[in-house]
């Protein structure tokens, strides 16, 4: 099946590369991740859990990045086994300036599903691949207006809307927390995460309990 | 002796378990003690067994033992050839490749067994299997006839040079001359692709081995209880006493059940003997999809040469046949096709290059048709085209080519599924076709309804075709009578019944002999401690073979009550008659004696008998026909088709059969217009679609569709009666018939009715989907 | 291990008090844990409607139900519906119209048409196709199904 789209980010292109050529922060933004480790030089092992569906259960994957051209374009290889069936996929990410701040991303890519989802998953998986796309990019842009705001205010207080996937997200950065992390990168785009997400949360907190 | 029963539409001695939840399926044998098995199965078409890590499986509560190959041990073999290779055959290539099972070191088909749970409840077991860490690493897949054949493409089985599993090339006369002689000559690719068989009740299995007596009793959803009763006990090493296989009601079979020794077959006796407890195991419907065998790709290229006044010169095609990733069941299904690419026409000449591929798929054993389906599209859909080209109407066209009725037994000069010459018994076409133009007024509706309605914007189309059928095949059956002591008659043959009826109409030929009535006769099928001897439900057969195996064995127990009544009534045979349970002396009702007093006669307590004499009246028969009896017939049907949504509607649907003497036409009746049901499936809805990966994509009944009431026509049956000279009742068979030219006929039909399109249908299943692609397509050429 | 529930239930008028795992399905409840095997199961999926049941009157697909859910309220099924001394109408112009095949599918069809007809007692053919579109059935091809149903109704409604 082939994935295709186009998403615009709030930031500017070298920040959305660097975000981007990350695949950590990539599956950190995916709903459902339990776990990420870098194994390689341009590759990373993971665990995470699909719902398609009836289709559900845990996958373990690898993800192998190529094809640098910083910060314009790169390949991502995928390639997941589980229960549910097994997915392996191959796509390019393309970044272009649009002059205003913001940058477009396209992606386009083929992926070979098998098994259960296959079998049975057919009408659901393109929507459902598109939502968890979705989702993802959006945690993504936010984490990366976070991170531009706190660069330009050199502030750590940021604010903004809490996202609907805070929670998700939230989840996320505590298991991530938990793991050996060994890349630094990583974990500067983790902590700016989850101070973003404490901060958002204190916000929420604040402004219910001022009466609503 | 007056037929009274024999030919009567007899309602159903066996309904009223059925209507009211009485009736014994697989799955409703509960034994105490009983453990579910489940199985593990590969999610890849094709890929190396790296490892398998059972250890979380085994450790889960309620999980009693899970095995993979390696376990095994010398029990792990490959199954037996169901079919002979046709060693006979000059000049065949055949490589047999037969299933195992559980995959040891590669997988090669999507569903393939690789591990098998037994667990104290079918959810635990379930459970069990997402716990079980197959280690694959992925081959490239062949999921394509023609890429399958291509040098370097990925093996199926690499001990081979291709994956070309047989070759076999068919002649009859010289269809090179001919074809040099022709005004016309249509040439075309022909493509057909596979469908399930799609019976309600899935497989299942339930073994129970009684470790005191030795004895292993397995309840099976089996068409063919007595060879897996043979095999079985030479595959776990019992004696053939020792192993008792019941198929009891079986909620469909239409082929697939037929095919024998699948992993599940094999393991679930094995289990219950390995861990002395009865195991049960029951086949989802996703697993049905993926572990039931399923057929009818192939892929034609074909000619066929005619003179300008539409007589058939010859027919020539190469085809290539998907066997799957194993061939048990041989050339079965491609030389059904072949015999049946000539269809009811004479051809002269005749050539036929065949070649059976192995793919990444699932193994292909017949489906209710068995490769007769394409024979028949491959010649109504060129015969179509070729009426169009030489301005023939399709009636016209088919009457020039018949064989004529005089002509029979008419021999084709090519070999059957039998590997024995293919010879046409009896036949006599053109009344049948005759009567299906005139019940769905085709001249009328031509001529006068179809320009009206076309007028009014209208897409409806009207269509026509012939089929043969090759049904009774041997190699036998057999059947005991027996008169009991009640006078209730009791009957068991070998054959197993899935619907078709044979508990009344089989009881209606015993009943006729020995005069009384069909629901006192009690029939036993598909047990084999009640009959040895059979092979089973297949290829339209059991109303000839079994049914003349009946009626032999009736005739010999007429027989003997006939010489007994004379010894007890004092009175010369000719004299007696058997009417209502009684023998009765003619004209003197009173002197008589019941059937039941006969028997207690024939078999006394004490006393000494006349030697060479035996007890009872009973008579074991069996009937094994030379060659199979050819059954035929004529569809037509007028379609209504919406260009803009690809939907259709069958406005009507005739079907004239011609299966020779019929036992019981009311089951005849049920039996077409369930075959046309699943033709129409074949036609427009049903298609298993797999992806260059080997991956099946529709694998439920959302996604797979059966057509429901709103899908199926009411369906005018029509008969006709030329019966077979082979077999005393004059019987052919009809299991198959109402499946067999639906999808040439549709292809007809919707051609018709998108006439102003001017497309040509070339494949089956045709789906609303590619409806829409070749009238989009022809639009842009427009 | 799982929590296990009691379930209580009345199913062709009798009353049945069970404990089961919450994830067992109610055909299985019915089949396995009751012993009435009248109702099959062909799919699991909810399409083919073999495992059609009358859940407080109202057909539904028991494969798609789980037993807790039937805790307290009243099911029928097809040994409800009559016996062989005692067929239903609907059970004896099954068997005069020959609808029946394997009769696998059968049971379905029969708690689909019960309430069927009670809410339309005169049917034209096309109505009645339309009510069993959710009953698959291989072996008949449906008519002399729908021949039953015409022939049923016209004695029920005298």
């Amino acid at each position: 099946m082939k994935i295709e789209g186009e998403y615009v980010f709030n930031g500017p292109r070298e920040e959305v590369w660097k975000l981007v050529r990350d695949p950590e922060v990539l599956a950190t933004a995916l709903p459902g991740t339990q776990s990420l480790e870098q194994v390689g030089e341009n590759e990373y092992e993971g665990a995470m859990n699909v719902r398609i569906g009836p289709v559900a259960g845990a996958f373990s994957g690898r993800i192998v990045v190529s094809n640098e051209v910083a910060p314009e374009s790169c390949t991502l290889s995928v390639e997941g086994r589980g229960k549910p069936g097994f997915a392996k996929g191959t796509g390019d990410v393309h970044l272009l300036d649009q002059g205003d701040g913001t940058t477009l991303m396209k992606y386009e890519g083929e992926m070979q599903i098998g098994g259960r989802l296959a079998s049975v998953g057919q009408r659901l998986i393109d929507t459902a691949s598109k939502s968890m796309i979705r989702q993802g990019l959006d945690a993504l842009n936010e984490a990366l207006e976070a991170r531009v705001s706190a660069k330009a205010t050199g502030q750590e207080e940021i604010e903004y809307e809490a996202p609907s996937e805070a929670e998700f997200a939230a989840a996320v950065a505590r298991d991530m927390a938990g793991e050996m992390l060994s890349s630094a990168r990583a974990r500067i785009i983790l902590i700016v995460l989850a101070i973003a997400i404490v901060i958002v949360i204190a916000a929420v907190v604040l402004t219910n309990s001022g009466g609503g | 002796m007056t037929k009274k029963y024999l030919g009567q539409r007899m309602t159903r001695t066996e309904d009223p378990r059925l209507l009211t939840g009485q009736a014994l399926f697989v799955d409703d044998v509960e034994i105490p003690g009983m453990l579910y098995a489940a199985f593990l199965r590969s999610d890849y078409a094709h890929a190396l067994i790296r490892s398998i890590d059972v250890s979380a499986a085994q450790n889960r509560p309620g999980v009693v033992a899970v095995y993979t190959a390696q376990d095994l041990g010398d029990f792990w073999q490959h199954g037996p050839p169901l079919v002979p290779a046709p060693h006979s055959v000059e000049g065949v290539v055949f490589h047999s490749r037969t299933q195992v099972p559980l995959a040891k070191d590669k997988v090669r088909y999507v569903g393939e067994a690789v591990a098998v749970v037994f667990a104290e409840s079918r959810y635990i077991a379930e459970d069990a299997l997402e716990e079980i860490a197959v280690d694959y690493e992925p081959l490239e897949t062949v999921a394509d006839l023609e890429r399958a054949l291509e040098a370097g493409a990925p093996l199926v089985h690499d001990d081979l040079d291709s994956n070309m599993a047989s070759h076999l090339v068919q002649r009859k006369g010289d269809y090179a001359a001919a074809r040099e002689k022709a005004d016309l000559v249509i040439k075309r690719r022909i493509v057909i692709d596979r469908g399930a068989a799609g019976a309600m009740e899935n497989r299942g299995i339930v073994a129970h081995w009684d470790e005191k007596s030795q004895h292993l009793t397995m309840w099976d959803t089996t068409q063919a209880p007595i060879p897996v009763r043979n095999g079985l006990a030479k595959i776990l090493g019992l004696s053939e006493s020792q192993v008792r296989v019941i198929a009891p009601f079986v909620g469909g079979g239409f082929g697939p059940k037929i095919m024998m020794f699948l992993a599940e077959e094999v393991l679930v006796p094995w289990g219950a003997i390995q861990l002395n407890r009865p195991i049960k195991w029951i086949e989802d419907r996703r697993e049905n999809f993926f572990a039931t065998t399923q057929e009818r790709g192939q892929t034609h290229d074909a000619e066929i040469a005619l003179t300008r006044d539409g007589r058939i010169l010859g027919v020539s095609h190469e085809f290539l046949h998907d066997t799957g990733a194993y061939n048990p069941y041989g050339l079965t299904i491609p030389l059904n096709t072949q015999s049946h690419s000539m269809s009811a026409y004479d051809v002269a000449n005749y050539y036929s290059d065949m070649k059976v591929v192995f793919t990444n798929k699932m193994i292909t054993t017949p489906v209710r048709g068995a490769g007769r389906p394409q024979g028949i599209f491959l010649m109504e859909r060129l015969l179509d085209i070729a009426a169009k080209e030489l301005g023939k109407d399709p009636i016209e066209i088919r009457k020039r080519n018949y064989i004529p009725p005089d002509a029979f037994p008419y021999n084709h000069e090519i070999i059957d599924q039998a590997f024995a010459p293919l010879v046409f018994d009896s036949g006599n076409y053109r009344p049948a076709l005759e009567k299906a133009a005139a019940m769905i007024g085709y001249e009328k509706f031509v001529k006068e309804e179809q320009p009206r309605l076309r007028a009014e914007g209208q897409h409806v189309g009207i269509g026509i075709v012939s089929f043969v059928e090759t049904t009774g095949v041997g190699p036998y059956e057999g059947s005991r009578v027996t008169v009991e002591a009640s006078g209730k008659i009791s009957v068991a043959t070998g054959v197993g019944t899935q619907g078709q009826g044979h508990f009344t109409s089989f009881a209606q030929i015993v009943a006729d002999q020995l005069g009384v009535s069909p629901r006192d006769v009690r029939l036993v099928t598909g047990d084999t401690s009640e009959f040895h001897w059979g092979t089973g439900t297949f290829a339209s057969r059991g109303s000839v073979v079994a049914a003349n195996a009946i009626h032999a064995a009736a005739k010999s127990v007429r027989a003997k009550i006939l010489r007994l009544a004379s010894k007890a009534l004092e009175t010369p045979e000719e004299e007696l008659e058997l009417d209502d349970g009684q023998v009765r002396v003619a004209d003197i009702p009173r002197q008589s004696i019941s059937l039941g007093e006969l028997a207690v006669l024939a078999n006394p307590l004490r006393g000494a008998v006349e030697p060479g004499t035996e007890p009872g009246l009973e008579a074991t028969a069996y009937y094994g026909p030379q060659y199979g009896a050819t059954a035929s017939g004529s569809h037509a049907m007028i379609i209504k088709v919406d260009p803009e949504t690809m939907m259709v509607e069958i406005k009507r649907y005739v079907a004239v059969e011609d299966c020779g003497t019929m036992l019981n036409p009311l089951i005849v009746e049920g039996q077409v217009h369930g075959g046309v049901a699943l033709g129409i499936g074949n036609s427009y809805y049903e298609q298993l679609i797999y992806d260059d990966n080997g991956q099946l994509l529709n694998a439920s009944l959302a996604d797979y569709l059966i057509p429901s009431a709103t899908e199926v026509p009411r369906v005018e049956v029509g008969h006709e009666e030329t019966r077979s000279p082979l077999n005393e009742l004059g019987s052919k068979g009809a299991g198959e018939a109402g499946a067999i030219p639906v999808p040439a006929l549709f292809a007809q039909a919707l051609e018709d009715a998108l006439a102003d399109y001017n497309v040509e249908i070339l494949e089956a299943p045709m789906s609303p989907n590619k409806l829409f692609e070749l009238l989009h397509g022809k639009e842009k050429e427009q | 291990m799982s929590n296990l529930f009691n379930v209580t239930v009345t199913v062709n008028g009798t009353r049945y008090e069970r404990t089961v795992e919450p994830r067992l399905l109610l055909s299985d409840f019915l089949r396995h844990d009751l012993g009435l095997t009248g109702t099959h199961v062909g799919c699991e999926h909810g399409v083919c409607g073999a495992c059609t049941v009358l859940f407080d009157g109202e057909p539904v697909r028991s494969c798609l139900m789980f037993a807790v859910q039937a805790n307290g309220h009243e099911i029928l099924t097809v040994e409800g519906l009559g016996t062989i001394d005692d067929l239903h109408p609907l059970q004896k112009t099954f068997q005069e119209a020959h609808a029946v095949q394997c009769g696998f599918c059968t049971p379905g069809f029969l708690m689909t048409l019960v309430p069927f007809l009670e809410g339309n007692p005169n049917p034209t053919e096309a109505e009645i196709r339309e009510a069993i579109s959710g009953n698959l059935c291989r072996c008949t091809g449906y008519q002399h199904i729908v021949d039953a149903v015409k022939l049923a109704a016209e004695r029920m409604r005298t």
